[in-house]
């Protein structure tokens, strides 16, 4: 029975829950732009209606609020908060 | 007889050091008929590079570290150290499955598909090795539906090997819609989970396979090839080099070239010159990948750090002269053209904006970009950076700023209505169009 290589590096560590960031998955997203009325501290409309979505972390509890309403939001479920 | 034999008695006679012993030779488009350099069957594979090593338990380890020690990097554009990856992959346990991406979407290229026809034990050496490694029970060789040449050349190879008693893990053939983004790694592991053959966007790019699923190793032809050279088990004779695919009007030529060589030897020695002028510009990489100019390009060394400091990269290979009487403009903008209709579909940055730019270059090109379309390509390009899952538009946006850089005062010309007066032929091959 063969045996896989034993590993000699763990991955870097992914940063920790004090780094909560909202995230979009474009590929799922529609453009029906609610995200941006909802959370307009993080979240604005390019030219053609879509939503870009700010990379740093969410830095109070109202970027968290308005985080937690645009995820809910989303009828393509497209957004989610990462930590 | 059994496989073990077979490694004790064969004794390698001279192990070549590089992939190719000459430059091959294909036409424009297609990869049917390709001349320069002999396809090695099993006898002469052997003959030239020697028997692969066994790489189960143990001895897994010691490829890994032979990989790092020469610094082997992906080539399938991203050039992503080749043993981090693996080590990445390994995290998760043995039974990966593990995949030679030979979907050579970039229409220029033509490196793999050589590596393919001529030297399909390397890439076949190599994929067993990873799977050995990965303790992987299910290879794959993914390949464009459309490159019949390759995938005959792949079949028989698996034949050959097969009547040879060599004992190979299970690998099999899996074809691809003839896309450029079939090659992109995302979408090949959405295709063996069971969806389509087009890109995901993932959180963790170390991790690029769905929750619960089983892990994949994703790398290209050419990478595999270099596993299977040091397959063999030495290092001492592995020769850090490049394959480039050098694309003239009538023909594009292959070949392998070490860090001590220019782009500007490169050029002489491959590209057939129209006009008996050296060229303007190189696109060096891919039409992802960036405009040169040639008094850069003429003295640049195809290494890969060297490259970095310059912001390039060698990408897929592909070296793209540009000739004096061309237009930097309209070649660009047919790039953005073909790149823009090659979008998945499925971002709107990219199914909306990056068709947007094209339309824009276009109008660059010929010469009708209004000072507010100006503006607009600006925004435009600034808005999608970044913004699809997957890192086409970026390539585009890439490939398209740079050109405004080296063919500036083309971009002036052409702001005022004036264009340059060339012909209007594809320089770099569309597939479809020319």
């Amino acid at each position: 029975m063969s045996r896989h290589a034993t590993v000699r590096e763990a991955r870097p560590a992914r940063p920790s829950t004090g780094d909560a960031a909202l995230r979009i998955d474009p590929s799922v997203c529609d453009g029906v732009g609610i995200c941006a009325h909802l959370a307009a501290d993080l979240i604005t409309v390019d030219s053609w209606g879509y939503p870009i979505v700010r990379a740093e972390p969410l830095r109070s509890g109202t970027e968290r609020r308005q985080a937690e309403a645009a995820v809910a939001a989303c009828p393509r479920k497209a957004l989610r908060i990462t930590s | 007889m059994s496989p073990h034999l077979h490694l004790v008695e064969v004794e390698p006679v001279t192990v070549a050091a590089g992939l190719l012993d000459a430059a091959a030779v294909l036409p424009r488009h297609g990869t049917e008929s390709l001349s320069g350099v002999a396809p090695h069957d099993l006898d002469a594979h052997r003959a030239a590079f020697g028997v692969r090593r066994s790489y189960l338990g143990d001895a897994a380890e010691s490829l890994l570290t032979a990989i790092d020690e020469v610094h082997l990097t992906g080539r399938g554009g991203g050039h992503f150290p080749t043993a981090v990856k693996w080590r990445s992959v390994l995290v998760h346990g043995p039974g990966a499955t593990v995949v030679v991406n030979a979907a050579e979407g970039e229409p220029g290229s033509a490196k793999d598909a050589v590596l393919l026809q001529t030297r399909p034990h390397l890439v076949l050496d190599g994929l067993v090795a990873a799977m050995e490694v990965m303790g992987s029970t299910d290879g794959v060789v993914w390949m464009h539906d459309g490159a019949w040449a390759s995938a005959r050349s792949v079949s028989r190879a698996l034949a050959e090997r097969a009547a040879a008693g060599l004992a190979d893990p299970s690998i099999r053939v899996v074809l691809a819609p003839d896309r450029y983004l079939s090659g992109e790694a995302t979408g090949i592991i959405r295709t063996l989970e069971g969806g389509p053959t087009l890109p995901r966007f993932v959180e963790d790019p170390a991790r690029p396979w769905s929750q619960g699923a089983r892990p994949v190793l994703v790398n290209n032809a050419e990478t595999m090839a270099r596993v299977g050279l040091l397959a063999t088990g030495s290092t001492a004779t592995y020769r850090a080099s490049s394959l480039l695919t050098v694309v003239s009007a009538g023909h594009r030529v292959v070949l392998e070239v070490g860090p001590t060589s220019t782009l500007g030897e490169v050029v002489e020695r491959a590209w057939s010159s129209p006009d008996g002028r050296p060229p303007q510009a190189v696109l060096l990489g891919g039409y992802g990948g960036s405009w040169v100019s040639w008094e850069v390009a003429r003295d640049l060394h195809v290494d890969a750090d060297e490259l970095r400091r310059h912001g390039l990269s060698v990408g897929a290979g592909l070296v793209g002269p540009l000739p004096a009487t061309a237009c930097g403009l309209e070649e660009a903008a047919r790039l953005v053209r073909y790149l823009a209709g090659q979008s998945a579909r499925q971002c709107g940055p990219c199914v909306f904006g990056l068709a947007a730019v094209a339309d824009l270059a276009s109008d660059l090109s010929a010469g009708r970009l209004t000072p507010s379309g100006r503006r607009r390509l600006g925004r435009f390009m600034g808005e999608i950076s970044g913004r699809g899952a997957c890192r086409h538009p970026d390539g585009a946006l890439r490939m398209l700023t740079s050109a405004l850089t080296v063919f500036g005062e083309d971009v002036h010309r052409h702001r005022r209505g004036r264009t340059c007066d060339a012909p209007t032929f594809a320089i770099l091959p569309v597939p479809g169009e020319d």
